[in-house]
């Protein structure tokens, strides 16, 4: 205390100032140095011919030749459809194996943990288990569609844009589900359970409990991690990098594979960098979207209502 | 007391600065592959008996990285000595300053192969010294074959190997050849094997024109379009090394493949090696496909790499390498460098040492990725049935016209 009155400011507003940016320096400088400094030089970069060995500003031109490109709109519409699909499946998928995990059932302990290995396992060594399991000719998804008579010959998943497509999508959803369900299950443990004892009595149905208490209880989390999940699966590049490389003829290249192709598998980190200004400026719309969506979603179900 | 250690501390400096200064060279050597093959080790070991003011830092790295390290080091700045990389790079890295051009004596010169040094040169002057190479060939599963009811014998044109895919197909229910599709470099390979051998090119090395968009591509891309029906499920899935392991299962007939493909196979597989079959407007050819040896600039000790790189290039030490290691000789080594080369009257060696001089180099191209990305994006395109051949070829070519 002593200390802190030493170095606390003895004349007037001028000082006090200078004292909360001293303390508010390191971590200014830390920010400056992990995020500020990173995005200004990828800006920076975004404006040049950066490649092996040259760099001269370019101006738009990076801008221009992608906008004006034949393939950048679709991959614009594949990444938006990845995503919107993907997160939609894993909240149904989370939701419902969070309502089933919160049941009073016996053992229910061992179940919340066997829910958890696609989170665990680290994601390279789940994509390779998938992509045995897409093999065509000794894949076991293969193999057990043949013995059903639903094939009459081997299928490679990975090997049509369509296919490849919803195979990386199932892996995407395996992965990211077992996180929303351990979140929305915390959400659902802590509603009151006097609300769910008064619409018992009152004669409410299960379905009715759920529709009319469950939902609304947990609505603000369930918003939080709609986007979240939705600004991780926009960014997802593990994934479809392992099963396809973006392949085939681009059917699973969404915009952060785009990037990666262009700026470190071609040495293009001028044109990369223009991928990646444009990934942070649709990001940064939808953490205002979030920002936005998450405090309505409060003030409509949370405490401030 | 304080006085003497005093005097003998300066002493000590004035000895340690007084003495002769060895500045030891360390050379950063990046060998692509994954292993430091023992031919080559034995010329390095040699190397640094005669230089002992040289050291080697070896580095062996897999192939789906090291490319990619190498250049992204000479990019920051921080080049590595040399490098044994995949030739097709070294237009890319001389264009942008990166690697010094090698001087190759006009008796080394002569002692190539063939279309060897098209492989690593460019604006006039070789870029790399030559150090490993392949061409290409059919290899037929004969157990399948004569199962399919056919005798055992190559297909010599495009229609007979269409026709004995067709009849292993049809009579056995088993893929009648392996097609690469994948978006690899070895799609882009292969492909080149059957263009070349339908007397296609990509690019003109002289006039630095592009000559992709021709009716000899569009056919070799129709051919594709046809053994989809009689290849395995799914080529935009496989690599040639996915295809190698199908060929052992005896689930593929037929796949091309370099000369190592020998000791690759299944022991007691009955296999034949055959030449590629010639097209319908060219004859029977092959991709002319070499890595070498890089000497990167910036580094201060090009010269010493230099000769470290010509060391493992020469004659006897090179013969080393091409007979341990199962490659296409990369030299005439029957003139006057050994004796009796492994290929001589050899069967199987003649099918890869013949079509050399009808082969065709793997072209050189600023930037070589984007090559690959465009003509396996118009191979990819076939075989997913998106477009015409004749369209395909033209979107190709055009994209090539920025990559040259």
């Amino acid at each position: 205390m002593q200390l802190l009155r030493r170095l606390m400011p003895r004349k007037g507003l001028h000082s006090t100032k200078f004292f909360a940016w001293v303390l508010i320096a390191p971590a200014a400088a830390y920010m400056c140095l992990i995020v500020a400094w990173p995005l200004v030089e990828t800006i920076r970069l975004s404006f040049t011919n950066s490649g092996l060995g040259i760099e001269d500003y370019v101006g738009f031109a990076n801008y221009e030749k992608l906008l004006s490109s034949r393939k950048f709109p679709d991959t614009i519409g594949r990444t938006f459809y990845w995503m919107f699909l993907s997160v939609g499946l894993k909240l149904i998928l989370g939701l419902i194996g969070a309502s089933l995990l919160a049941a009073n059932l016996k053992g229910k302990a061992a179940f919340r943990v066997l829910v958890m290995p696609p989170w665990i396992v680290p994601i390279a060594i789940g994509c390779i288990g998938w992509l045995w399991l897409y093999n065509g000719h000794f894949g076991i998804l293969s193999g057990v569609l043949q013995n059903l008579g639903i094939i009459d010959g081997p299928f490679e998943f990975l090997a049509y844009k369509n296919s490849a497509f919803y195979s990386a999508i199932v892996t995407d959803v395996w992965i990211g589900t077992p996180m929303i369900t351990i979140f929305l299950l915390a959400a659902i443990q802590n509603v009151p359970r006097d609300l769910y004892e008064a619409a018992y009595i009152d004669g409410a149905s299960r379905w009715y409990r759920f529709r009319r208490i469950t939902m609304p209880q947990i609505m603000p989390m369930f918003a939080s991690m709609a986007l979240l999940s939705a600004i991780w699966t926009f960014n997802s590049f593990e994934i479809i990098w392992i099963l396809t490389e973006g392949g085939p003829r681009g059917g699973t290249t969404t915009l952060i594979v785009d990037t990666y192709k262009t700026a470190i598998a071609n040495y293009k980190y001028g044109q990369g960098a223009t991928r990646a200004v444009l990934i942070v400026a649709i990001l940064a719309v939808f953490s205002l979207l979030y920002l936005w969506l998450v405090n309505k979603v409060n003030k409509k179900y949370g405490d401030e209502k | 007391m304080k006085k003497l250690l005093t005097a003998a501390a300066v002493g000590a400096g004035i000895i340690m600065m007084m003495a002769p200064v060895v500045q030891a060279e360390e050379l950063h050597f990046v060998m692509c592959g994954g292993e430091v093959r023992e031919a080559d080790q034995k010329v390095i070991d040699t190397f640094l008996a005669n230089n002992p003011d040289v050291t080697v830092n070896m580095e062996a790295v897999p192939w789906g990285t090291c490319q990619d390290k190498s250049m992204t080091l000479a990019a920051a700045g921080d080049p590595v000595s040399l490098a044994y990389m995949g030739s097709r790079t070294l237009k890319q890295l001389a264009q942008n300053d990166l690697i010094v051009p090698v001087e190759i004596s006009e008796e080394e010169q002569a002692s190539y192969q063939p279309g060897i040094l098209n492989t690593v040169s460019s604006d006039g002057k070789y870029w790399g010294f030559p150090h490993a190479f392949s061409t290409k060939a059919l290899f037929i599963n004969c157990q399948l074959i004569e199962d399919a009811g056919l005798p055992c014998v190559g297909p010599k044109t495009w229609t007979g190997l269409y026709n004995m895919a067709k009849a292993v197909k049809d009579n056995t229910g088993i893929a009648g050849i392996g097609l690469a599709g994948k978006d690899f470099d070895n799609t882009m390979h292969q492909f080149f094997n059957y263009l070349y051998s339908n007397g296609g090119s990509v690019i003109n090395a002289d006039t630095n024109e592009i000559t992709l968009n021709s009716p000899q591509t569009v056919e070799t891309l129709e051919l594709y379009g046809k053994l989809l029906d009689v290849a395995q499920e799914g080529p935009t899935a496989f690599e040639r090394s996915q295809i190698k392991a199908l060929f052992n299962d005896g689930k593929v007939a037929m796949y091309i493949q370099g000369p190592w493909g020998r000791g690759a196979h299944k022991a007691g597989m009955k296999v034949i090696t055959v030449p590629v079959p010639a097209g319908p407007s060219g004859v029977s050819g092959t991709l002319l496909i070499t890595d070498s040896i890089a000497v990167f600039n910036g580094t201060g000790h090009e010269d010493t790499a230099m000769e470290l790189a010509r060391a493992l290039s020469s004659g006897e030490a090179q013969y080393d390498l091409d007979s341990s290691w199962g490659l296409t000789p990369i030299k005439q080594y029957e003139n006057g460098i050994v004796d009796k080369p492994y290929y001589e009257n050899d069967d199987y060696w003649k099918v890869f040492v013949d079509p050399i001089g009808s082969g065709g180099p793997e072209p050189m191209f600023v930037d070589f990725k984007s090559l690959q990305t465009s003509i396996n994006s118009m191979i990819q395109g076939m075989l997913l049935g998106e477009d015409s051949a004749e369209n395909l070829v033209a979107i190709a070519a055009e994209e090539l016209e920025e990559f040259k």
